[in-house]
C-alpha cells in the first residue's frame, strides 16, 4: 500500500487533528483509533497475552490427578483439561487407556474401573485417559489436537463395535441428529451425512482446536460457570461477581455409584437385534483407524482391545454378524501389526447394558488383559 | 452472512486478497459488484432478483429522465414501483408466509436517492450500469444501512482507489469496536432484556423499568456496532461511509437525538418526505403536521404492525411537545445539561417500550405496570449489565466534554483495544445472535 501524499497532503493519524482535503467523512463517534504500529503493538500483545493466559492458569489451578483420576463427567467436553490430564499421564509411566465410557466406567465409581483393577492386579500404573460418550469420529479429532503429549507413550485404546450397530450409531443417517462430541468430529472431510452445523459455527470449531486460548477459555467456563458463558451464568447469579466463581477447585472424579449399576437383566433392558453397519463403508470404523494411524506415527506403543460387548444381549442373528465384525477388526489388526485382544465374553450378569460391565466384569477383564501375551509383551517393551 | 462469523472472515479474508491486488485496475469496480452479490447470495440465491430489480428500475428512470423531456414521470414510475416493492414484502406476511428479504428496506431507499437527486439536479447521470449496481449492492452496508446517497458514493467508486495503512488500521478499528458493541454488548443485554420482554406479566415494575432502559442501549449497541464494522469493512475497501450514530443518548432534546439516531435514515426522511411536505416553511401547525407525518411513516418504515406505528407516532407527539421547549431560554440555558439528557433518554426509552414489546397487549401490559402497579420489588438485572452500560456511557460523556483530551492519548486508547480484543476471545457467548436490524 502506499502513503497518500499528494498536492501537500499529509497522511493524518488518529493522533492528528487536521482533515484530508475532500474528506469530510467523520471517522466515528469516539477516538478508539489506532495507527498501523499501534494496531501491531496491540496484536503482539494480545497474542503475548493468549499464550501466556493459559500457561499461567496451568501454574495456579491445582490439578492433581492421583491415582485412578478420571476426567470428571460434568467435564466431559472440557478438552483443554484433557489436554492437561494427558501431558501428566504422558509424564509418568503409566500406560494410558483411551477410549470412550467403557473405559470411563460410566456405571461404576472411579476405583472400580478398568485402568483400576489393572494397576491393582498388575501392581504397575495404568491411567484412566477415557472421555464418556466419545465415539471414534469424535475420538481422532480429540487425539489429533488434545493428545499430543501421549507421543511415544504405550497406549490401550478401546475399540468398541457398538457405534457400527447402525446407520445412526455411525452418523451415516441423512436426517440431520444430535451426537456426542461434535467439536471434535471431523467438521468438513469426511463429510457427516447428518452433522448439519452452520459453515461459521464449524468454521469456528477448527478455530478452537488450534488456538489454546479458546480451549482454555472454554475449561473456565466448563469448570466454574456451569458450562454455560459468562452472560447466561450472570443473569442466574445477578449479583454475585464472576471472579468469586473461580474458585480454582476442580470437581472430584470421585462419586457415590451410579444408581443404575446393577446387572441389564434387572433393570428392564430387553435383547434387542442391531442392523451392524458393514465395515467397508464404516464411518466410525474409518475414523478408528485414522486414531491408531495417527498414535502410530507419533510412536506410540499400541495395544488394542476389542469389546467385550454384550452378546448375552444380542439376537442370534445380529450376534453371528456382530462376531463376524469382531474378527473384520482383528484381521485389519493383525495386518497392521497392532498388537490386540478380543476380549472374551463376560457373564450375563457382570454387564450393565449392551457394552458397558460393572465392577466385577472390568476386575475379570483387566485379569484376562494381563494373562495376554501380547498384552505382556507390550507393557515389557514399551516400559 | 454476519460479521461476527469466521464465515465472514473467510469471506471477507479472500475477497480483499484479490481486491488488494486489483485496487488500482478496472476490475476494482466488477469485483466489488460480484463480491457484494454472492455475499447477499448468502442469505437466499432468489434475493439477487429483487436486488436487480431494484437497481434496475432507478437506472432506467434516470436513463429516461436523460434522454426525454418527461422527467416527473419516470420520477412518479420509479417511486412507484420501489415503494409498491418494498410495501408488497413489508405486508406480504400479512396474508401469507412471505418474508420480507433482508436489507430490501435499506438498498430501496439507497437507491431511490439516485433517481430523486438527479431529478433534482444534485446528482449526475451515472454511464456505467455496473457502477451503478456495485453502488446499490455495495456489501459492508447492503444489509442495515447506513443508507447513502448515490452523490457521496458513485464519485467515490469513479476514483481510483486511495488506500493507505492508515485506512487499513481505522478500518480495523472501526471493525473492532462495532464487533464488541454487538457481541460483548448488545448480545449480553439482550439476554436480561429477553428475558424479562418474553413474560412481561410476570415481571415487577422495576424489572420493566431497567429491562426497558437496557434495550435502549442494546438496540443502540446492535446496530450502531453493525454500522461500525460495516464501516470498517467499507474503510479498508477505501470508501467512506457516512456516520450512522454520534452518541445519541447524549442528546440535549428530541431534535438533537435525531440528529443522532440512525443518521442516515432521519435525513433520509428529512430530505426525501419532511422538506417536500413543505418542511417549516408554510407555519407552526403545517410545520408540526408535516413532523409527525414524517416521524409515523418512519415508525412504519421498521415495521407494519401497531407497535411500530406507536412508536412512530410517540416520537412524533414528543416533538410537537418539545419543540418550543427545546429552543426556550430557560431550557437552553437554565436546565443542567445532565437533567437534559436523562430526560431525553427517559422518553426515549418510553418509546422503545413499544418497539420492543412482542405485541400491542403486551407494550400495555408493560406501560401499566411501570406507571400504576406500585411493585417495586427486585429487578433481578446482572450488577455487569449496569458496569457495562454506565462505563460506556461515561466513556461517552467525557468524549464529548473538555476532558476529551484523557481519551485521545495512546496508552489509553491501546489499553481500550487490547482489553476489548481480550473480552472477545474470552467471553465470547455461546450462540451467534442476528442483528436486530435486519428484520426491517
Amino acid at each position: 500500500m502506499s502513503r497518500a501524499i499528494a498536492n501537500g497532503e499529509h497522511e493524518c493519524g488518529p493522533d492528528e487533528h487536521c482533515e484530508r482535503a475532500q474528506d469530510t467523512t467523520p471517522f466515528g463517534s469516539n477516538e478508539i483509533r489506532l495507527t498501523p504500529r499501534q494496531w501491531l503493538l496491540a496484536l503482539s500483545t494480545l497474542v503475548v497475552l493468549a499464550h501466556v493466559l493459559p500457561s499461567t492458569w496451568r501454574w495456579i489451578e491445582p490439578f492433581d490427578p492421583g491415582p485412578d483420576y478420571r476426567i470428571p463427567y460434568s467435564l466431559g467436553e472440557d478438552y483443554w483439561l484433557y489436554d492437561r490430564w494427558c501431558r501428566q499421564a504422558a509424564d509418568t509411566d503409566a500406560t494410558l487407556l483411551v477410549g470412550d465410557s467403557v473405559v470411563w466406567g460410566h456405571y461404576v465409581t472411579n476405583r472400580q474401573t478398568l485402568s483400576h483393577y489393572l494397576s491393582q492386579l498388575s501392581g504397575r500404573p495404568f491411567a484412566n485417559l477415557g472421555v464418556d460418550g466419545i465415539h471414534p469420529a469424535a475420538m481422532v479429532g480429540l487425539i489429533e489436537h488434545y493428545a499430543r503429549a501421549l507421543k511415544g507413550r504405550r497406549v490401550l485404546l478401546h475399540c468398541n463395535l457398538l457405534w457400527m450397530s447402525s446407520a445412526r450409531h455411525d452418523l451415516q443417517q441423512d436426517e440431520e441428529s444430535q451426537f456426542n462430541h461434535p467439536r471434535l468430529v471431523p467438521q468438513f472431510f469426511p463429510r457427516i451425512p447428518c452433522y448439519r452445523e452452520s459453515l461459521a459455527n464449524k468454521l469456528s470449531n477448527v478455530v478452537e482446536r488450534n488456538v489454546a486460548v479458546f480451549g482454555w477459555a472454554n475449561h473456565v467456563r466448563a469448570a466454574y460457570f456451569g458450562n454455560s458463558d459468562l452472560g447466561s451464568w450472570t443473569l442466574e447469579h445477578p449479583y454475585d461477581s464472576p471472579f468469586r466463581a473461580l474458585t480454582l477447585r476442580l470437581p472430584s472424579p470421585d462419586g457415590p455409584p451410579p444408581e443404575h449399576a446393577k446387572p441389564w437383566t434387572q433393570r428392564g433392558i430387553e435383547m434387542f437385534s442391531p442392523v451392524w453397519v458393514e465395515l467397508d463403508t464404516s464411518l466410525q470404523w474409518r475414523c478408528f483407524r485414522r486414531t491408531v494411524e495417527i498414535l502410530r506415527a507419533r510412536g506410540n506403543r499400541i495395544f488394542v482391545l476389542i469389546g467385550p460387548f454384550n452378546e448375552h444381549m444380542l439376537q442370534d442373528q445380529s450376534r453371528l454378524a456382530y462376531q463376524q465384525r469382531k474378527a473384520e477388526v482383528a484381521a485389519w489388526l493383525a495386518r497392521a501389526g497392532v498388537a490386540y485382544l478380543v476380549a472374551p465374553v463376560l457373564p450375563s450378569e457382570l454387564y450393565a447394558d449392551a457394552s458397558h460391565p460393572l465392577a466385577d466384569g472390568y476386575a475379570m477383564l483387566a485379569a484376562e488383559l494381563l494373562k495376554s501375551p501380547a498384552f505382556t509383551l507390550v507393557e515389557d517393551l514399551g516400559s | 452472512m454476519l460479521y461476527h462469523t469466521w464465515t465472514f472472515g473467510l469471506f471477507f479474508a479472500l475477497g480483499y486478497s484479490v481486491f488488494l491486488l486489483i485496487r488500482n485496475t478496472r476490475l476494482r469496480v466488477p469485483w466489488l459488484l460480484v463480491l457484494s452479490y454472492v455475499f447477499y447470495a448468502f442469505a437466499c440465491p432468489w434475493y439477487l432478483v429483487l436486488l436487480l430489480c431494484a437497481t434496475t428500475v432507478d437506472y432506467l428512470a434516470v436513463l429516461g429522465m436523460a434522454r426525454t423531456g418527461w422527467k416527473r414521470s419516470f420520477l412518479a414510475a420509479a417511486i412507484v414501483l420501489n415503494l409498491g416493492l418494498l410495501a408488497f414484502f413489508k405486508y406480504a406476511h400479512f396474508f401469507s408466509d412471505i418474508l420480507l428479504p433482508v436489507g430490501l428496506s435499506f438498498f430501496i431507499f439507497q437507491s431511490m436517492t439516485y433517481s430523486i437527486d438527479f431529478y433534482r439536479g444534485q446528482v449526475a447521470e451515472e454511464p456505467s450500469f455496473l457502477r451503478y449496481a456495485a453502488f446499490v449492492s455495495l456489501f459492508p452496508q447492503l444489509l442495515a444501512g447506513p443508507i447513502e446517497r448515490a452523490r457521496n458514493i458513485l464519485p467515490q467508486l469513479r476514483q481510483p482507489a486511495r488506500i493507505t495503512w492508515q485506512d487499513a488500521a481505522d478500518g480495523l478499528s472501526l471493525f473492532v469496536v462495532g464487533l464488541f458493541k454487538k457481541v460483548a454488548l448488545a448480545d449480553y443485554l439482550a439476554l436480561y432484556v429477553n428475558k424479562v420482554y418474553d413474560a412481561p406479566d410476570a415481571q415487577n415494575a422495576s424489572a420493566l423499568v431497567v429491562a426497558s432502559a437496557v434495550f435502549a442501549w442494546q438496540i443502540y449497541f446492535d446496530f450502531s456496532g453493525y454500522t461500525d464494522m460495516a464501516r470498517g469493512v467499507a474503510r479498508a475497501l477505501g470508501i467512506r461511509l457516512m456516520l450512522n450514530f454520534d452518541n445519541p443518548y447524549l442528546a440535549t432534546g428530541l431534535g438533537d437525538f435525531w440528529r443522532r439516531w440512525h443518521i442516515s435514515l432521519s435525513t433520509w426522511f428529512r430530505d426525501y418526505l419532511y422538506i417536500p411536505l413543505g418542511g417549516n416553511r408554510h407555519g407552526e401547525l403545517r410545520t408540526y403536521v408535516n413532523m409527525a407525518l414524517t416521524m409515523v411513516v418512519s415508525g412504519l418504515w421498521h415495521g407494519a404492525t401497531w407497535t411500530f406505528g406507536l412508536w412512530g407516532a410517540l416520537h412524533a407527539l414528543y416533538r410537537v411537545f418539545t419543540r418550543r421547549l427545546e429552543s426556550s431560554p430557560f431550557y437552553t440555558q437554565r436546565v443542567p445539561k445532565f437533567v437534559k439528557r436523562l430526560w431525553v433518554f427517559a422518553l426515549v426509552t418510553v418509546a422503545w417500550i413499544f418497539f420492543r414489546a412482542g405485541s400491542f397487549g403486551d407494550a400495555c401490559i408493560i406501560v401499566r405496570r411501570i406507571f400504576s402497579s406500585g411493585d417495586w420489588g427486585d429487578p433481578g438485572c446482572p450488577v455487569l449489565v449496569l458496569v457495562l452500560v454506565g462505563s460506556v456511557w461515561l466513556y461517552q460523556i467525557v468524549y464529548q466534554s473538555r476532558w476529551e483530551g484523557l481519551l485521545r492519548l495512546a496508552p489509553v486508547r491501546l489499553a481500550l483495544v487490547v482489553l476489548m480484543l481480550l473480552y472477545l476471545v474470552l467471553m465470547r457467548p455461546t450462540e451467534t445472535r442476528q442483528f436486530i436490524y435486519f428484520q426491517f
